[in-house]
């Protein structure tokens, strides 16, 4: 059962860790969530020889946590200036123009 | 996720009456939209409503506009474009040519309402896809769905009392769709650039499968004569989220 509990916990771990440099926010803590259940439970399982193993396990767990949240608050979000979208404004307004003029007038 | 920020769209413009004094041309109002992720709000978008007025050789029109667009963190994940506008009467707020563009990870929608009277003459697209026209027919009183959140800041609300009710109609999706509103009271909430400002809560009920819950999808305007929406929260059947005001100009 530890066995199962490390594994799984490794593998939601390193899944959180990655997700930590993909534009996913906060959706990346809930692998890191579950992760750290694993783990805790996997700590519970273990013996004084073998928590040292799960120890590290968390704290990558628990860095890779605080580097989501302070991405989270740290940047800043902003729309980007999109040419195409500008256009798409500009070329609806004047077909609204058009409209209006012959269909409603 | 398409389906999420389109819906803080909808939920934007599911609202609501009278004839308009609080809806002037040149407004900008700029939210940040967010959604619960995780436990945590998480902003997504930036929805922008703005107002100004379009002149024709006959006409004077008042042009109403609301975009969407993904914060470019996600745009590489999955951006998205939208743009919902409204020419309405200026005095009235009632519609008189509505126009759709969506562009949500590349699923692409266009629809034109042309509104005469209680005929809509519709012209639609879908992705590349040829262009269908139908011709279907409205209520008298049935608005689009940009024009009816501008409306609903017309309803005087200094003389509702608590738990009592408005009905509109809406029509989108070439569907009418029943909307009820209730007044809830008052509550001081943060309006961006405003400061914190008394706000008139209502209740926002609409006869569709996107919202869920009883009084939980909620909008909070300003206690004064420009009404402007402050903050609206809604749930939707995967989740919740919020739209702030960020940003209000040309009040």
């Amino acid at each position: 059962m530890r066995k199962l509990f490390l594994v799984l916990a490794f593998i939601f771990i390193i899944l959180g860790g990655i997700f930590v440099f993909l534009p996913l926010d906060t959706i990346a803590l809930a692998p890191l969530v579950i992760g750290l259940v694993f783990s805790i439970l996997a700590f519970l399982k273990s013996d004084e020889v073998q928590k040292k193993t799960v120890k590290i396990l968390m704290i990558v767990g628990v860095l890779a946590g605080v580097a989501i949240i302070g991405k989270h608050f740290l940047t800043k979000d902003e729309v980007q200036v999109d040419e195409q979208f500008e256009k798409t404004k500009i070329d609806s307004e004047k077909e609204a123009q058009k409209t209006l003029e012959e269909d409603l007038d | 996720m398409r389906k999420i920020v389109s819906l803080l769209v909808l939920v934007l413009l599911f609202i609501s009456s009278t004839v308009n004094a609080q809806v002037k041309s040149n407004e900008k109002l700029v939210y940040a939209g967010s959604y619960n992720m995780s436990g945590l709000m998480t902003q997504l978008a930036q929805i922008t409503m703005s107002t100004n007025t379009m002149t024709t050789s006959k006409n004077s029109y008042l042009h109403l506009s609301c975009e969407l667009a993904t914060y470019g963190k996600w745009d590489k994940f999955f951006k998205i474009r939208d743009l919902y506008e409204s020419y309405v009467n200026p005095a009235t707020l009632m519609p008189s040519l509505y126009k759709r563009s969506v562009d949500e990870g590349g699923w692409l929608k266009k629809e034109k309402y042309v509104i005469k009277g209680t005929v809509v003459n519709c012209t639609s697209q879908r992705k590349n896809n040829p262009e269908i026209k139908t011709t279907f027919s409205i209520g008298a009183s049935t608005q689009d769905v940009v024009s009816m959140l501008y409306k609903v800041r017309t309803v005087d609300f200094s003389k509702m009392t608590v738990g009592q009710t408005k009905s509109f109609t809406i029509v989108f999706d070439e569907v009418q769709v029943p909307v009820v509103i209730k007044f809830m009271g008052a509550e001081t909430v943060n309006a961006g650039n405003l400061g914190e400002k008394k706000c008139y809560k209502i209740s926002i009920d609409a006869k569709t499968n996107v919202l869920k819950g009883k009084d939980k999808n909620l909008i909070w305007l300003t206690a004064d004569e420009n009404k402007i929406p402050a903050l609206m929260k809604f749930s939707i059947p995967v989740g919740t989220g919020q739209l702030t005001l960020t940003s209000a100009t040309g009040i």
